[in-house]
């Protein structure tokens, strides 16, 4: 290599380092402005509002250039897709509540079905069937009108295997898995026996029997409406192309990195039009990072703040802390093919040895909440009468003794065999226990002062689930988030026996029909202020017996630039920006 | 020459082999069925066979293997499960985002180290030496992960000199032609995006620097120094050679060698580094694209992606070793 080509890169290089410095230089310096602050305090499901004024930095970096009319907020990951029909998960779902609408929707801060794309509906005496009334006046993002029949068209795309775009969908791996879970499955395993359009403004569902939680069903962010036409165009790239009826529509998604929406001009709820005009939906994966961002005012709103900086946030004049009321519960299983399991006495020594309140203080970060029932406190089928058993070892020792067991227990018979008794943590954090290693450590060191001596076990996640699966866990650490809303995707999932009352392999071979009767019925109630008393009373049943034991609630937080105001938090997820302005 | 760069890549041949054998193997030793996983706890047997079905995941395993060979050779590295995308596609399109992150982290590196490592050798057990030298021990010491984080918390949060994540700030409207941005807004001329591609440049590639930095520093120097007490460096000054001359002339061509095979391994540990830089800056590149598929069990592209990064690391190895015979005549190849 030559001295001349050394020096001429060296020149090059340096150059180029110059630049960069000199990039570095150029950025705008922080000014000083007082601002008006918001701060929500979320203790209880609802919030609670307060105002006062302080002195702060608002930062000229990228955002606020833009910061009148653009809501930037960052999400933990990558949108999996943007067609309703075929995702799961939140981060798409956050999108996809901008983009589309569905009949109904959740009100606010609550699991309540209120109208949205339909005006009013009527429900048969028998509960199966269920006429709907449309808005007049919706246009789709494409220019097209919402009418019964796109609603007919949109199911047809979602039940019938031999829908054109389904069809293909299938074929290039794709699954309607919410359809199949929440309507009972495709072609004739549904829950429809027919689906007309009456008239432009009527739409009818006809059900082969009738479905309690079926209007909570049709809120959930995955039961909205493409445009038959846009959806036709878009075929199995349907993921990329999104079309609805919502007060923003989409315009780009640069993988990886966000996803830009647009306010709609034609949005027909001319009272709740969008605020902003544009909406930015950045990915950014690490938590810290995300929280970072936020300090550096790049993004004006985030989710998945660590428990870690939740006390942070909420000290600090420049953020605003919102609690999503709680969707999730997490649990303590008990295996009912041990022996000693069988004993109500025994399961009642283990409840009342667990001292829940120090775990929820020292290992949810201060948004968990002690439960003592399986619906978290958002859901119209909570009981708030119910009173939980008390924090007592001496009566959990007594207990145990009246059992039979005046020395604890060390030891189960798990399907016939005596075998040490192991307490199961999963190897996962999850929204219901975020450091479930930890908090498997305190219950066990609950129960070791009263004699009962676990070993803690755990396993890789897949295995994990597995083994539960096959009822193989003696002793188990679980827990469950909503879909829907509703009390019985909460109680029946797990309570629920079969047509022949086969104790529940995937719950411990739980198998109560006292309880099981009550929920299948209530199940295909109709109307929510009969079917409440049911939910309440199994929550009764489920204490009484002692049938699980419920540690706590976890209300994600969310964390935004003091000067947002109008997000609406909601126990779902389903959340919408049309309400929200950057000050 | 060419007779040994034909060789070397028969070479490669097999060891592509080996490692699309050990990617597909260990995937498949992680214990739990990557359908359960996918599907968490609202799997019933119904999903999980279906999802198995669809992952080709019922039929024996060499059986997967051959059909996850036959198609890599065509250069179908097969489709995501969660997304549907064409693996091979979007490497294609999500590389370049890396490269430029790579090359830069590399640049910083090279520019830093090199003149580091000279000046401590050249005043050895010099102040200087040594605060370099401790510079290089933290380099090397330091987690990108953690590093990445106090850089946007002094650099975004505290001064608000630099944006904390991404390649563009937000609401940018660009339209790359080749995703290398910075070649991008150069041959569209726009200077502005140009500008703000390496202000979002600056801080990942000064945190994926720093370890190839540090390494790239000290062995400079003890290269350098090495070389400084050969006879040849002591006649360059008995003849009177000006201080300069005798260390960019005779030390330093001298002391490239080992230097740039540091260089040349450097890049692997790129990209392995690139995984955490990316995360922690939100760049959209294979690495993070890799630890979310890993996450979410995505075999299509962990597969295709870690077979890639084996191909891109073993073809640098290979320039390097050609460059060794252009910077360094002795070497011969035979």
């Amino acid at each position: 290599m030559s001295t001349i080509w050394t020096n001429r890169v060296l020149v090059v290089l340096s150059l180029i380092a110059l630049i960069v410095a000199l990039g570095a230089c150029a950025a705008p310096t922080p000014e000083k402005v007082t601002v008006k602050e918001t701060v929500v305090v979320a203790g209880t499901p609802k919030i609670v509002e307060a105002t006062k004024v302080v002195e702060k930095v608002v930062t000229a970096t990228p955002a606020p250039a833009k910061a009148q009319d653009t809501f930037i907020f960052g999400a933990q990951g990558e949108p999996v897709c943007l067609d309703p029909a075929i995702i799961t998960d939140g981060i798409s779902g956050r999108i996809i509540n901008q983009i589309f609408e569905g009949l109904v929707k959740f009100d606010k801060d609550t699991t309540n079905p209120v109208p949205a794309l339909a005006e009013k509906w009527d429900v048969s005496a028998d509960g199966k069937v269920w006429t709907f009334t449309l808005r007049k006046g919706v246009k789709f993002h494409d220019g097209t009108n919402f009418d019964a029949t796109a609603v007919v068209k949109n199911f047809d795309y979602w039940q019938n295997t031999k829908n054109p775009v389904h069809a293909a969908q299938i074929k290039a791996g794709q699954s309607f898995e919410y359809f199949e879970a929440q309507f009972g499955g495709f072609d004739n395993d549904s829950i429809f026996a027919k689906i007309e359009a009456v008239d432009p403004t009527t739409v009818r569902f006809t059900l082969k029997e009738p479905q309690g939680p079926f209007l909570n069903n049709l809120a959930m962010f995955v039961f909205v409406f493409w445009s038959p036409t846009a959806l036709e165009k878009a075929g199995v790239n349907s993921c990329k192309q999104p079309v609805g009826t919502g007060p923003y529509k989409f315009v780009e998604w640069k993988p990886n990195e966000q996803v830009t929406l647009t306010a709609f001009a034609d949005y027909w709820d001319k009272a709740n039009a969008p605020k902003m005009k544009n909406i930015i939906v950045r990915n950014i994966p690490n938590n810290s990072a995300r929280l970072l961002a936020l300090s550096a005012g790049e993004i004006h709103g985030m989710e998945g703040l660590e428990p870690r900086d939740v006390a942070a946030v909420k000290g600090n004049p420049k953020f605003k802390l919102i609690l999503r009321p709680a969707n999730t519960t997490g649990y303590v299983a008990f295996n009912y093919k041990v022996k000693e399991f069988q004993d109500p006495k025994v399961r009642q020594a283990f409840a009342q040895a667990i001292n829940k309140a120090p775990i929820v203080d020292k290992f949810y970060g201060g948004t968990g909440q002690v439960t003592n029932q399986f619906q978290p406190p958002a859901l119209w089928g909570y009981n708030k009468d119910l009173k939980d058993w008390a924090y007592d070892a001496a009566a959990a020792k007594k207990l145990l003794a009246d059992a039979g067991f005046p020395n604890g227990i060390s030891k189960i018979t798990f399907d016939g065999k005596e075998v040490p008794l192991e307490f199961w943590y999963m190897p996962v954090s999850r929204p219901y226990y975020p450091n479930p290693k930890d908090i498997a450590t305190a219950i066990a060191a609950d129960w070791a002062k009263v004699g009962i001596n676990v070993s803690l076990q755990t396993v890789d996640w897949a295995t994990y689930l597995d083994k539960r699966k096959n009822g193989q866990l003696p002793l188990y650490m679980l827990g469950w988030t909503g879909d829907n809303g509703d009390p019985d995707n909460f109680v029946c999932y797990f309570f629920c026996m079969d047509a022949k009352d086969t104790p529940i392999t995937r719950e411990g071979f739980v198998a109560d029909k006292e309880l099981s009767d009550l929920l299948k019925k209530a199940a295909v109630t109709i109307k929510q202020s009969e079917r409440a008393p049911m939910y309440q009373k199994a929550e009764q049943i489920i204490h009484d017996k002692v049938l699980r034991i419920f540690i706590a609630n976890n209300q994600p937080p969310l964390a935004f630039l003091a000067n947002v105001e109008g997000y609406i938090p909601n126990p779902t997820g389903t959340e919408f920006f049309n309400t929200v302005v950057v000050k | 020459m060419y007779r040994y760069i034909i060789r070397r890549f028969l070479t490669i041949i097999p060891v592509l082999f080996g490692v699309s054998i050990l990617v597909f193997g260990f995937l498949r030793l992680i214990p739990g069925d990557p359908a359960q996983v996918m599907l968490g706890e609202r799997a019933t047997p119904e999903n999980i066979a279906r999802v198995r079905e669809q992952l080709g995941l019922n039929k024996p395993i060499y059986e997967q293997y051959f059909i996850f060979i036959g198609n890599a050779l065509r250069g179908d590295l097969g489709r995501s499960v969660l997304r549907g995308e064409p693996v091979t596609q979007e490497i294609v399109r999500r590389f370049p985002a890396t490269i430029e992150l790579a090359l830069s982290a590399i640049l910083v590196a090279i520019l830093v180290g090199i003149p580091a490592g000279i000046i401590s050798a050249v005043r050895r057990g010099s102040l200087l030496d040594a605060a370099s030298m401790l510079l290089a021990l933290t380099g090397v010491s330091m987690p990108i992960f953690w590093l990445g984080l106090m850089l946007i918390l002094l650099f975004s949060v505290v001064l608000h000199w630099l944006p904390t994540g991404g390649r563009l700030d937000a609401g940018t409207d660009f339209v790359p032609i080749t995703n290398l941005l910075l070649l991008d807004s150069l041959l569209k001329g726009d200077l502005g995006v140009f500008v703000q591609t390496l202000k979002h440049l600056a801080l990942p590639a000064l945190a994926l620097g720093s370890i190839p930095m540090a390494i790239i520093a000290r062995m400079t120097r003890s290269s350098m120094l090495e070389v400084l007490s050969q006879d040849y460096i002591r006649t360059a000054h008995a003849k009177g050679l000006h201080e300069r001359a005798v260390i960019v002339h005779h030390a330093l061509r001298n002391a490239w060698l080992p230097v740039i095979t540091v260089v040349g391994l450097q890049v692997g540990r790129l990209l392995s580094g690139a995984i955490l830089t990316e995360t922690v800056f939100s760049w959209p590149g294979i690495g993070r694209w890799l630890i979310d598929a890993i996450y979410a069990r995505d075999y299509p592209i962990v597969q295709g992606v870690t077979l890639f990064i084996a191909m891109v690391f073993v073809g640098v190895n290979l320039l390097v070793d050609v460059l060794y015979a252009w910077v360094d005549p002795r070497v011969k190849f035979d």
